[in-house]
């Protein structure tokens, strides 16, 4: 696996598998010119820099919308569209299309138990008084 | 894309509208819930950190850029604080600023010549300006692909920009060769700076976009 700056700014941003994330972070700990990489670049986002990589990460820009996801889930899509969306899924690995389709698989969403329900209701209940006053 | 349904639903939060708060967090939670759920595996530190998020986008709501999508938002809010919690935790990686033996933080003197396909760009002021143009001409190319079914050129490009991986190891993954993949690039270089240009930004803005495509 060849580590360059797009490879570490996608580490930064958690978007690597399992296998490369475990890679780069073995390659780092043991190159100090990679880690020097890695601060420079975490540097450059302090300063409000970002890569093409990061903004389209951050963004979302090739996301299949949460209606897309649904139909895809369905297979009520062009081929070429489902495809594309499982390659979006599987090998690009993108962890917000999962959770939103792991969401889509669940009839009540996270509220699994009485508990977690009630927690949701206190939330609901409590934050409201955030809320900007209405005019 | 920004729907229209949800500008209006921030809106209405913005006017203090507390069923349009509920929606927002009913529409939103069981997806943010499941993306913490991936990273920290206590179900009851994932929905106190979806609701930290929630707390962070209210907070806020009076600056939410309108252009920016909501979901889009919400993840990134979760996604620091997720950070933020394995840091507290001391399950952070090798991502901290490395020390020397003295333990002082070393700061790094250089920035890489060589830049790979995830280019920097620089401005000072003029930040935010060329941000939002480049999410537009990134936005402009990703929207052609999808028009024209042209899926192999997207995927290409997205194991490139977004996965970090080299022209080679993209071609190996989608079993084509190496050149084909160099030239996807190079159209998506070469389109991401007419974009800026018509814009009436500098392509200077990203100085390696055109250095990498010699160089891959």
């Amino acid at each position: 696996m060849t580590i360059s700056n797009a490879t570490l700014d996608a580490f930064i941003d958690d978007h690597l598998n399992e296998q490369e994330t475990i890679k780069v972070e073995k390659a780092v700990r043991e190159s100090p010119e990679l880690q020097a990489l890695l601060s420079s670049i975490i540097a450059s986002r302090d300063m409000g820099d970002h890569s093409i990589g990061a903004i389209w990460r951050r963004e979302h820009l090739s996301c299949p919308t949460r209606e897309e996801l649904s139909s895809y889930k369905e297979e009520a899509l062009d081929p070429q569209r489902i495809d594309y969306i499982k390659f979006h899924l599987e090998t690009v690995g993108c962890k917000a299309c999962k959770a939103n389709l792991s969401d889509l698989n669940c009839t009540k969403g996270s509220l699994k138990n009485a508990d977690a329900h009630e927690k949701h209701r206190q939330f609901l209940e409590n934050s409201k008084i955030l809320l900007p006053k209405k005019q | 894309m920004v729907s229209l349904d949800e500008n209006m639903l921030v809106k209405k939060i913005q006017e203090g509208d507390q069923l349009a708060w509920s929606d927002l967090v009913l529409r939103y939670e069981g997806r943010l819930t499941n993306y913490a759920q991936g990273k920290i595996k206590d179900h009851a530190s994932c929905q106190d950190i979806v609701q930290e998020s929630f707390l962070g986008f209210l907070a806020k709501i009076n600056n939410f850029d309108a252009s920016r999508s909501v979901q889009s938002y919400l993840f990134g809010i979760l996604s620091n604080k997720i950070t933020d919690l394995l840091r507290r935790l001391g399950r952070s990686r090798a991502i901290e600023t490395p020390v020397d033996s003295s333990g002082n933080h070393k700061v790094s003197p250089f920035i890489d010549p060589a830049m790979g396909a995830s280019t920097w760009y620089r401005g000072d002021e003029k930040k935010k300006l060329e941000n939002d143009a480049l999410i537009k001409c990134l936005g402009l190319l990703i929207n052609q692909f999808v028009q024209k079914k042209d899926y192999l050129k997207l995927k290409s490009i997205e194991l490139i920009f977004v996965n970090g991986l080299s022209n080679l190891e993209a071609a190996n993954i989608l079993s084509i060769d190496n050149k084909t993949v160099a030239s996807h690039r190079h159209y998506a270089n070469n389109f991401i700076i007419d974009n800026l240009k018509k814009m009436n930004l500098s392509p200077s803005v990203f100085p390696h976009l055109s250095e990498q495509d010699q160089n891959s």
